[in-house]
């Protein structure tokens, strides 16, 4: 473009004749923007507004009540209750509120892969139970228990008979004993369903919350 | 190379099924799922889903390495996803014994948004009882038939009057009817989908150089079942029953609990989930029948109407157009009721073949002519008159007759624009360099000499409808994500005074139903002061409104999908 230099002096040089988008000789090239776009610009049109009618209305109270019901439903998990400063009283009550909902849902385990196959653990039924399941699970060695059914099933009724013999030494040996069980149960699980993945530490990635958690104060409580 | 033996080789299938699966969504679409994930299923479960929707096909192990959640959450959620039919898994994709993986896609997920044209489209083809039969098994994935009928029955007579119940047998009427309609499916019996995997898997230890991409790409449809259709026989007699203590809503969320009794009725092991494919038929032939009834009258949309019906049966579902129908099968077929003579109904067809829109085509002469439903061209002009009418809400009438122009003429020159807009030069310049930046108009350079100088360049302007079409639609995820976030917002802000009401409501309820002095109620009542019941009342104005406004974007979303999806079949 340089023989149209004349024109262009003390004002930027476009590699384009500026004529073609617009721009006549007299007028000035418009500002250079240097900053980003507003995040919300001005809106030059107004919006329509939304069609209303019947058909819109229940569409908004099925949206509106299917949401509502979602929530209410095994599928909606809660993450886990972060650790708050201080336990409270209410905890309990708090968390056995949050776990029902997750006890009603019995999938169909034929139509899960294997390795999903996960036993909702029964919510401790009083204080005491909770404190002495999470003691005996918080073992060292009991990080990665995924219990099979009817070991639970029998960890419970052995809880039961705890309750009953309220001496400190037969609980102890009681904890041998469900150490004994479920360390058995860990090694059907993995025989049966882990024989193909042998080059990994399956505790490796459990982080043990589930057991130890804000319980482990509570399991104070009871021993003083 | 071998497989499966140093790990450094195990991550390199990965990358490359990463980047399979990046092309097919966008940022926008990662977030829109993620809201959803949240709002239906919980934070865990949103986090594991956009984990999945971001890298595509995962092991359990890699899920756990990456979002760093506990195991049994992220066990639990992805159990929800399946359940769900959002995530598939299959196991042995990289050699038998490689463990399983686990994928999901974003247009599963986003199916979410259109749960609520389901149901609603359900009701008003089946009643109550196919809007519950829809609503029961979207809420739970899959459910078996007796399971799905006996709850919907529950919930039913729950609804009725004392002293009246649902019978089972109606509800499985209803639900056969579903099925016979193609509404509902089977889903893929897992023995099937295991014995497939299991001819796929010896094909790629043999060339271990190759992941097994293209297995994984091709997931057993749910159809290609030949039982897909077929509904079981259930011994299922009875009625529903009546929650005895219907005080709150407590009691009502146990109503629709699927009871666990152990009988049997002959369909165990049998899960049914919804057709979303045939839903989207559907919503394809209402979006025709409603733009003719627009464009043309009632009387023409009900030949429409006709033709679809009588070729639902007969048409795949990736057709470009319905099976030819002669004008005397649409006159046998047309219903008595719409009086519409033999002379008049040849009238309407003429009138529909010359209308521009091209919904009906003339495909011969014989039998009095033969007719069809172009689907995929009325997609693409029905697609078209949507990018119009956003040009012209946003920028005007004027710009949006600039964007039309271009669209009929393909090619024009800056000049020739303003010519043919008949807009003075300097606005019309000024709308099409705002089309221009707002990629809603392309620049086509055509120089006559091969350096490109200005001066002997034809600069062309033209619309490119698919491109267009697609930017619209990541502008629309965007936007029903922006209203999500919006609406979260506003029900945050007033949390504390949600909480209250709900509170107060509680205690309404249960003052009520023990019979409470009606001053005790108004004392309840008054523990929310007029200006909050005022600030409430706005808060469900503005959530109704953003609510509402997500339904109807994703009507958008569905035209521009269909439109989008339908290019894709028709070129392949």
């Amino acid at each position: 473009m340089a023989g149209r230099g004349g024109r262009g002096r003390g004002r930027r040089m476009m590699s384009f004749s500026v004529e073609a988008v617009g721009i006549n000789r007299g007028d000035s090239l418009p500002p250079s923007i240097q900053q980003p776009t507003p995040l919300y610009p001005v809106m030059e049109h107004k919006p329509l507004p939304l069609t209303g009618g019947e058909e819109v209305e229940y569409l908004l109270a099925l949206k509106q009540e299917f949401r509502g019901a979602m929530k209410s439903l095994p599928f909606f998990i809660q993450p886990a209750a972060a650790h708050r400063d201080v336990e409270r009283y209410s905890d309990k009550y708090h968390s056995s509120e949050q776990t029902d909902s997750q006890m009603d849902w019995n999938p169909d385990w034929k139509r899960f892969p294997k390795e999903l196959r996960v036993h909702v653990r029964k919510t401790p039924k009083d204080g005491v139970a909770a404190v002495r399941s999470s003691k005996a699970a918080s073992g060292p060695k009991k990080k990665k228990v995924k219990e099979k059914e009817e070991v639970l099933i029998k960890l419970e009724s052995l809880e039961k008979k705890e309750e009953q013999e309220s001496s400190e030494e037969e609980e102890g040996e009681e904890k041998k004993k469900q150490e004994e069980e479920e360390a058995e149960a860990e090694e059907e699980y993995d025989e049966e369903e882990f024989e193909e993945e042998t080059d990994y530490i399956m505790s490796y990635f459990d982080n043990g919350e589930e057991f130890g958690g804000d319980s482990d104060e509570n399991m104070d409580e009871a021993i003083y | 190379m071998h497989r499966g033996t140093a790990k450094p080789q195990r991550a390199r299938p990965e990358v490359l099924s990463v980047s399979l699966c990046v092309g097919k969504m966008t940022a926008q679409e990662v977030r829109l799922c993620g809201l959803l994930l949240r709002e239906h299923f919980g934070e865990v479960v949103e986090k594991v889903g956009t984990h999945l929707v971001k890298n595509g096909a995962q092991n359990l192990r890699t899920i756990i390495h990456e979002t760093g959640l506990s195991l049994d959450l992220i066990k639990k959620s992805l159990c929800v996803l399946v359940q769900h039919g959002v995530c598939v898994f299959r196991s042995g994709r990289r050699g038998p014994g490689s463990p399983t993986e686990y994928r999901t896609c974003p247009d599963l997920i986003l199916r979410i948004l259109r749960y609520p044209r389901y149901i609603y489209t359900a009701k008003t083809l089946y009643g109550d009882t196919g809007e519950l039969i829809i609503e029961e098994l979207l809420q739970r994935g899959h459910m078996t038939m007796s399971g799905t009928v006996k709850t919907v029955a529950d919930r039913l007579t729950q609804n009725m009057e004392e002293g009246r119940s649902m019978d089972y047998n109606e509800v499985t009427s209803a639900f056969s009817k579903l099925v016979e309609t193609h509404f509902l499916q089977r889903c893929p019996p897992m023995a099937a989908a295991a014995a497939k995997t299991d001819t796929a898997t010896p094909a790629t230890p043999a060339t271990p150089g190759t992941p097994a991409a293209p297995v994984s790409t091709t997931l057993p449809t749910p159809e290609s079942f030949p039982d897909c259709y077929k509904v079981p026989h259930v011994t299922l007699i009875g009625r529903g029953k009546r929650q005895l203590s219907t005080e709150d809503g407590e009691d009502q969320r146990n109503a629709k609990r699927p009871k666990l009794d152990t009988e049997n009725h002959g369909d165990e092991g049998i899960y049914w989930q919804v057709n979303f494919e045939r839903f989207h038929l559907h919503f394809r032939d209402q979006a025709i029948i409603g733009a003719v009834a627009n464009k043309l009258d009632q009387t023409s949309s009900e030949i429409v109407r006709t033709m679809l019906r009588m070729s639902e049966v007969t048409t795949l579902p990736t057709a470009t157009c319905t099976k030819p129908l002669s004008a005397n099968e649409i006159f046998k077929s047309l219903p008595a009721t719409y009086n519409i003579p033999r002379p008049i109904l040849d009238q309407y067809l003429t009138l529909l073949v010359d209308d521009p829109m091209e919904f009906v085509g003339k495909a011969g002469e014989s039998g009095g002519g033969m007719y069809v439903v172009n689907l995929n061209r009325a997609l693409a002009n029905l697609a078209r008159a949507t990018l119009e009418s956003v040009v012209q809400e946003r920028f005007g009438s004027r710009s949006a007759r600039i964007f039309r122009l271009l669209l009929r003429k393909r090619h024009l020159e800056q000049k020739q624009v303003e010519d043919f807009a008949m807009i003075p030069a300097k606005e019309a310049k000024d709308m099409l360099y705002t089309l221009l930046s707002q990629n809603l108009v392309q620049l086509q350079e055509i120089p006559k000499t091969p350096d490109y100088a200005p001066s002997r360049t034809f600069y062309l302007y033209t619309v490119n409808q698919l491109p267009t079409a697609r930017m619209l639609l990541q502008n629309s995820f965007k936007t029903v994500a922006n209203l999500i976030e919006r609406r979260l917002f506003e029900s945050s802000n007033s949390k504390r005074l949600l909480e209250k009401s709900q509170r107060i409501e509680a205690i309404l309820a249960s003052l009520q139903a023990s019979g409470a002095e009606p001053e005790q109620l108004t004392e309840v009542e008054e523990m929310i002061t007029a200006p909050e019941k005022q600030q409430l009342e706005s808060l469900r104005l503005h959530i109704n409104k953003l609510d509402s406004a997500e339904n109807q974007v994703d009507e958008t979303i569905f035209l521009l999908e269909s439109y989008v999806n339908s290019t894709a079949t028709s070129t392949s």
